[in-house]
């Protein structure tokens, strides 16, 4: 009884942890580094992740323009659920869900959350396209009878398109580590890692470590993979009609997600699952800081992709993985 | 302050709806949020594109026939708490366009806005100023900090 | 258009993506529809009208000062250019020859809005790639130009510095101001090669603009276009040569050979320092004397046109005079007709550059909604 308690309390614990660090995460991309490269004095620290989100809050709720706005509210909290499983799953105090606490089961999870923005763009009918009364079709005008679509259906079809490509990165880098471990439980790469040293220090490891910043990059939709959410044509692609509470759920998703991925690298990589209870929880809190700075920096001095650059700079990152993966077996 | 209006104030979405004016205080506009001399953001202002995200509508131009329904689906897309500020002289009373011929009713022009839709502030100049716009915005700000 | 130049592939267009008529990508609001067919463009239409102000009819029996002030309200990015344009017509209506400091001034003014303008699209550009940094970047050095406008003219946006006969006093250049434009130039011309060499040698942003909405040299003759969107295929037009004024100055004209956007915004960035060039000139052999002519005296003239080469192309302006008031005003902007242009070179283009093909042809709505006869062009 005494080890039950002990245990939910780590993992609540964890939790807390990992969202009050995850909603501080866009705060600091966008003022210590986008605002330092651009010269400007920029937000402060907690309005653009801790601020928004509690603000949309005390917003109105309102009807989504959906077909179907209930299941189109349900989505984000689906989002909010699965990555919390994932941090859940990631926990020591957890590896004796045998078969639920392996590699595997985190790349479905992982799944859910790219299929989510299919069924959210699906769902999306903002007034900012095609439901902007104007008469476009007038005497005259080109291709009067053609199928016309929302700019959310063009989201939802590039994030069919991730989902069958986009994370080839991140899912090749994951299994790195399994490949070197030789097992898919999370509790044998721990401990392989605790004997042997972090993987993170080997050949192998460091290659997959790139190819894991890539796909967490494309995984978070950061520009310049950001084709989901480009400024460029689909304005804001799924996430269209989520007002209030929901939309601070999508803002919670993503700081939560920043931090879980950035807890993934450190239990496949470095060893150190997060756990409130062991001084690794700063490790996986560095990893979780270092990681979206660097995404920052990247992204800004990247235009945005078209599939034009996406497909070879996946492809090129798979190949790399895949490198990885044949020089871990050996 | 409350936990709720310290939030409001923190961070405040604003969405730029231009209606037909010349683009002067378009440009201006922008030039206030993206220009590091003047940086919006530092304000807590950000600009969104989205109704659904933004608290602040900040409408320039004189509101032309064909603009009038779109600003008004925009504003009601947009949830409550929400507040509008009119940016400029065609805004605030149709400019040149709807009064340089006198009385004789213009054509073109449904403006100015607060005949379209309630405007909370109004910011004059032709073209306004970046810091009269940000001073604009920060005049609106207690009705949405105050609102329920 | 021709028979032979639709699209080949018509029958193929699964759906239409519709964008506006508010949209992030393009401020202003107008409305395109894109028929695409798996996410590239094969068909695209333009719509305006949403900036119809009707200017040309509220200007129709104005006095002719009230209604230069008022061609000045069709574009706040070229102000300068439509006023100077409009007083134009009525000096060459009323035959008066304004002083030579005056000319000087204006030439000082135009090349300045030029610099805005050129500044203008290439961070509208920059932003619609995605690239954040770049856009501030340039809204920056914008702002030096922007602070020098209004020092001479008083206001950021709508200066009003010619009238007819000169310009107004308020505009006169003193040692300070010119000494204060001079410094601006320097830095602007530092600023400027720094972020061109810096532009020109990232392979992201030269692999997302090159060979992207791309307009022949044969589309665009044929589809009417001006200004820099012609020159970056390659044709040798510019009606600065032509214009009188402009004789006094050596500059060179910019042509590119591919009409991209890579081609377009390389136009942009290569025809700032020639523009800061030409006002270096000017501030150098400014000559002395008076800025204003008011001697002249108003008489009913026929229909006057006036073409100026603006940051956009050809402007033209056109009216007559009765008992000092304006009579049948014709305004033909240069992003009318690159409406065309526009259009085409969206086609063929991947849907995220379809915008970035419409912003390479420097797009300004408000100028664009005039009313206007279209024929067709024979080549």
């Amino acid at each position: 009884m005494e080890i039950f308690i002990k245990y939910s309390l780590a993992v609540i614990g964890t939790l807390i942890v990992a969202i009050f660090v995850g909603l501080w995460l866009p705060g600091i991309e966008r003022k210590f580094v986008h605002a330092r490269i651009q010269q400007r004095i920029g937000p402060p620290i907690s309005s653009p992740g801790f601020m928004a989100p509690l603000k949309f809050f005390f917003k109105e709720t309102i009807i989504p323009n959906s077909p179907l706005p209930r299941l189109y509210n349900a989505l984000p909290l689906i989002g909010l659920l699965s990555i919390f499983s994932i941090l859940l799953l990631l926990m020591p105090e957890l590896y004796f869900l045998d078969e639920l606490a392996t590699v595997t089961a985190i790349v479905g999870i992982l799944k859910i959350e790219e299929v989510i923005y299919v069924f959210m763009g699906s769902l999306s009918r903002s007034i900012m396209s095609l439901s902007m009364p104007f008469p476009d079709i007038v005497k005259g005008a080109k291709h009067p009878d053609v199928q016309r679509s929302f700019l959310e259906d063009l989201s939802a079809m590039r994030a069919f398109r991730l989902i069958a490509f986009g994370s080839f990165p991140i899912y090749i880098a994951i299994f790195v580590p399994v490949s070197m471990a030789g097992s898919i439980f999370l509790s044998d790469i721990v401990s392989y890692q605790q004997t042997q040293g972090p993987i993170l220090f080997t050949l192998a490891g460091v290659l997959g470590a790139i190819v894991f910043f890539i796909g967490y990059m494309i995984l978070l939709n950061e520009y310049p993979f950001a084709i989901l959410k480009t400024k460029a044509d689909v304005i804001e692609g799924p996430y269209m009609e989520y007002a209030s509470k929901y939309r601070s759920y999508i803002y919670i998703t993503r700081g939560l997600l920043m931090f879980t991925l950035g807890a993934l690298f450190s239990a496949l990589f470095l060893g150190l699952p997060p756990d409130i209870l062991s001084w690794g929880i700063l490790v996986n809190i560095a990893v979780a800081l270092i990681f979206p700075i660097f995404m920052a920096i990247f992204s800004a001095f990247a235009p945005i992709f078209t599939f034009k650059q996406f497909y070879p700079v996946v492809v090129g990152f798979s190949l790399l993985g895949v490198l990885s993966l044949v020089i871990a077996l050996f | 302050m409350s936990l709720k209006s310290y939030s409001r104030a923190r961070a405040v979405h604003a969405m730029l709806v231009y209606t037909g004016g010349c683009n002067g205080c378009d440009i201006e506009i922008v030039n206030a949020v993206f220009s590091p001399k003047f940086d919006a953001e530092q304000y807590k202002i950000f600009l969104t594109w989205n109704p659904r995200e933004a608290d602040v509508l900040i409408v320039t131009g004189p509101v032309t026939k064909h603009n009038e329904k779109p600003l008004k689906e925009i504003y009601d897309a947009i949830p409550e708490p929400k507040a509008v500020i009119a940016v400029g002289a065609c805004a605030l009373m149709g400019g040149v366009y709807k009064n340089i011929h006198g009385d004789i009713p213009s054509e073109e022009i449904a403006g100015p806005v607060d005949q379209v839709i309630p405007v909370d502030a109004k910011v004059p100049g032709c073209a306004v100023r970046p810091e009269d716009l940000l001073a604009g915005a920060v005049a609106a700000l207690p009705l949405l900090l105050d609102a329920k | 258009m021709d028979e032979n130049d639709k699209p080949k592939r018509q029958e193929v267009i699964e759906t239409e993506v519709t964008m506006g008529t508010v949209h992030s990508a393009a401020i202003e609001p107008y409305r395109v529809r894109l028929f695409v067919e798996d996410e590239i463009v094969r068909d695209a239409e333009i719509t305006v009208g949403l900036n119809h102000r009707g200017i040309e009819r509220i200007m129709e029996g104005l006095p002719v000062e009230k209604a230069n002030s008022l061609t000045e309200k069709i574009c706040g990015i070229c102000s300068n250019s439509h006023i100077w344009n409009s007083v134009l017509v009525a000096e060459k209506g009323l035959g008066i020859e304004i002083p030579e400091r005056a000319s000087y001034i204006r030439i000082i003014m135009g090349e300045l809005e030029r610099l805005h303008s050129h500044f203008l699209y290439l961070a509208h550009g920059n932003e619609v790639l995605g690239h954040e940094t770049f856009a501030m970047r340039l809204f920056y050095i914008r702002e030096t130009v922007m602070e020098l406008l209004r020092m001479i003219g008083g206001n950021r946006v709508q200066y009003g510095v010619s009238i007819i006969g000169g310009v107004r006093p308020r505009c006169e250049l003193d040692l300070m101001r010119i000494q204060k434009i001079s410094e601006g130039m320097d830095l602007i011309e530092q600023k400027i090669t720094e972020f061109a060499d810096r532009f020109v040698s990232d392979p992201m942003i030269m692999s997302r603009i090159t060979g992207v909405g791309v307009l022949t040299k044969k589309d665009a003759l044929r589809l009417a276009a001006t200004g820099p969107t012609l020159r970056s295929t390659g044709v040798d037009l510019d009606l600065r040569r032509d214009m009188e004024i402009y004789d006094p100055f050596e500059f060179d004209v910019i042509t590119q050979e591919d009409g991209d956007v890579k081609s377009n915004l390389l136009m942009r960035v290569l025809e700032i320092p020639e523009s800061i060039k030409i006002i270096r000139q000017a501030l150098k052999n400014l000559p002395s004397g008076p800025i204003t002519d008011r001697s002249w005296e108003m008489q009913d003239t026929g229909i006057i046109k006036s073409y100026i080469e603006v940051p956009r192309g050809k402007l033209l302006h056109s009216y007559a005079l009765e008992e000092g008031r304006v009579r049948g005003s014709i305004v033909r902007t240069p992003s009318i007709t690159n409406i065309g242009a526009m259009q085409q070179a969206c086609i063929g283009n991947h849907i995220s550059d379809a915008q970035l093909a419409i912003v390479q042809c420097d797009p300004c709505f408000t100028c664009t909604d005039r009313a206007i006869k279209i024929t067709q062009i024979q080549i």
